[in-house]
């Protein structure tokens, strides 16, 4: 199989000793979109900056379509950059922004033409390209950012926090419009945010990264419902987390021994949970089920075994259909419930008491 | 209550500055324009003319006044400073581009430099005139070891400024450049140097006067042919005449006429430069 970009034990110690990126694999495949998330100085900007070749691999193999460029100078790589900032030329107009790369490559003149009006013109740009950048909006500077890095073909581009400093309406479509492009031109993205919406709206599979270390790979939905880390876990969606110790197990689900009291979730990660072990369930917002005070016990065991905590409901909105509640436990945790409208009306009300429920193979079990 | 005594006080010191500043300046405009060639180098007026400028340029009738001994001097000046400016400022960029990266030893390297305008000028010229003689053993002149006084001295003026200028500059810009596949060099030639070019434009400035203007350094390190400042002190050694009063305000002219320059230069970049805090603020 051959990657587009390959990471094999990649770390990056800075000069003073600190260590920025730690033992970083990552294979990934033409035309993926890949996001590194993370909160601030987890090393995701540092690892997207090494395969850019403006920082230095400390040690590792990087290799760009089976060749290792570890001390390949950035404007030999086929790697083209996008900044949080634009970067765009200050002093060139739009025009001369995208033919910028083009033009120093010494391209004939007629063909680099053809290929800058093509991509202005794919990019909306082609009735502001004679504008000087200065006066343009932030989303049309970042088409010209992105429309100066794509003319020049590279293999990976690389996006570093490129919708941060958008407001939210604009983020959203531009976000539209980058996915779209992405899939047009089949060419593999390295995304850098810390935003987890962008990057689960986005990618093929992300890469949450947490003080240097990769924390875990996954694709977006299953990152949502099956984290592999108590920081994933806290880090992406809203997750319940409800620690206690192993009890027994049944048909690939654990029982915990909780504070709450007996609970389940699958093991997904396929961990052995003996006896006594210490583990947490990741309970995730969209696997609550909310059963009011007056539905039978019976019942409520029928559908979600012991699977059960008293809850005080502590707000309830409806928008729409949705009714939105936070729900409080005994140990004064709030959690958000939503559901729809029709199950509950007239069942539940602030104030009124109920129970957070769900079936053992919604939740899942980490170690904790 | 503090603004009735602060301020009549300031306005006092402001006036007693600009006077000291521009007096010497305004006497010796207004004793330019003396009558000649009898008028001396002092009031009263005995009648406004042109005479002086005129006697500059040799358009009067011979007279006993010798002409200013200044022609050679200022084309030797003019070109001392040239050389000065275009030496000290290239090394100025190159050596401030080196401190963007941490590297070791730069704190030491950064006071060497330094020391260039922090040194008695009476003594770096002196020295400079000692290791010519002495130790090397070569002529000096305003164009060897004068200009090497001289670029000694401007660099790190032109360091200075440049550091300055490169310490808020974005270095993003070349990234992106570097990452569309262009080679350092053209990215510092295409990018970074044109958005530095007000920088640039100053160091030039301040090496081109400092150099223009510099006295003993190049007393001791000319040798035999001088420069405009030391013949100007030469003439003073015989005596007066308001030519050289004439002189001053043509030179102070030119030293106008570059500033304007360098106004019109800079205010181009300016305008530039908001047009980008602008596009920073819209993103």
């Amino acid at each position: 199989m051959a990657y587009d970009l390959q990471l094999t034990n990649v770390y990056k110690t800075y000069d003073n000793g600190t260590p920025a990126v730690i033992d970083f694999n990552l294979d990934v495949e033409k035309g993926e979109f890949i996001a590194f998330l993370g909160p601030s100085g987890c090393g995701k900007s540092t690892t997207l900056r090494m395969i850019s070749g403006f920082e230095t691999v400390t040690s590792g193999d990087l290799m760009i379509r089976g060749k290792r460029v570890n001390d390949q100078l950035p404007e030999k790589r086929p790697t083209s950059m996008i900044f949080q900032n634009y970067a765009l030329f200050p002093h060139m107009n739009v025009r001369q922004n995208v033919l910028f790369g083009l033009e120093v490559k010494n391209m004939p003149r007629a063909e680099a033409n053809r290929k800058v009006d093509q991509i202005l013109d794919k990019l909306g740009l082609s009735g502001i390209a004679e504008m000087p950048t200065a006066r343009l909006s932030g989303g049309q500077r970042q088409r010209i950012a992105l429309a100066r890095s794509l003319v020049v073909e590279p293999d990976i581009l690389l996006l570093d926090e490129p919708l941060g400093a958008l407001d939210a309406n604009l983020r959203k479509s531009i976000q539209n419009e980058l996915k779209l492009l992405q899939r047009d031109l089949g060419i593999t993205f390295v995304f850098v945010t810390h935003a987890q919406s962008e990057a689960l709206a986005l990618s093929d599979r992300i890469v949450v990264m947490n003080a240097g270390r990769i924390e875990q790979v996954s694709p977006p939905r299953e990152l949502y419902t099956r984290p592999s880390s108590q920081f994933v876990a806290r880090f992406i969606g809203s997750n319940t987390i409800l620690p206690g110790t192993v009890k027994a197990r049944e048909d690939g689900n654990v029982i915990l021994e909780t504070a709450f009291g007996i609970l389940g979730g699958a093991n997904r990660a396929g961990i052995d949970a003996h006896d006594g072990r210490e583990m947490s369930i990741i309970l995730p917002a969209e696997a609550v089920d909310l059963v009011p005070a007056d539905v039978p016990e019976d019942e409520m065991r029928a559908n979600f075994g012991s699977n059960t905590i008293p809850c005080t409901i502590e707000r309830l909105q409806i928008v729409g259909h949705i009714m939105h509640m936070i729900v409080s436990f005994v140990d004064g945790r709030k959690i958000n419930v939503e559901g729809h409208v029709d199950k509950y009306r007239d069942r539940l009300k602030a104030g009124g008491r109920a129970f957070v429920a769900w079936k053992s193979a919604n939740a899942t079990v980490i170690d904790h | 209550m503090e603004s009735k005594v602060l301020k009549p006080i300031l306005a006092v010191y402001v006036g007693l500055f600009i006077l000291f500043l521009y007096g010497p300046f305004i006497v010796l405009g207004i004793l330019s324009f003396q009558q000649g060639p009898e008028g001396g180098p002092q009031f009263p007026i005995l009648s406004w003319s042109t005479y002086w400028y005129q006697h500059l340029f040799g358009l009067t009738p011979p007279s006993r006044i010798a002409p200013l001994p200044v022609g050679e001097a200022l084309v030797r000046s003019l070109t001392l400073a040239f050389m000065t400016m275009v030496t000290a400022t290239v090394l100025g960029v190159m050596a401030a581009q080196a401190f963007r990266k941490r590297f070791r030893g730069a704190g030491v390297v950064f006071y060497l430099i330094v020391l260039g305008m922090m040194v008695p000028g009476v003594l770096t010229g002196l020295g400079t005139s000692l290791l010519a003689n002495n130790v090397v053993g070569i002529e000096r002149h305003w164009w060897s070891t004068a200009f090497l006084a001289h670029v000694v001295y401007t660099f790190p003026f032109a360091f200075l400024v440049m550091l300055a200028i490169l310490n808020r500059f974005d270095g993003s810009v070349e990234e992106a450049s570097w990452s569309l596949g262009v080679s350092p060099i053209t990215t510092f030639r295409k990018v970074t140097f044109p958005l530095i070019f007000p920088g640039v434009l100053s160091a030039m400035l301040f090496a081109f006067t400092l150099s223009f203007d510099e006295f003993p350094r190049t007393l001791f390190a000319s040798g035999r042919d001088q420069t405009l400042p030391l013949a100007i002190y030469g003439t003073f050694s015989v005596e007066i005449h308001p030519n050289i009063f004439a002189f001053g305000v043509m030179t102070t002219l030119f030293s106008f006429a570059l500033l304007s320059v360098y106004g019109i230069l800079m205010g181009l970049s300016v305008r530039r430069a908001k047009k980008m805090a602008m596009q920073e603020d819209i993103a």
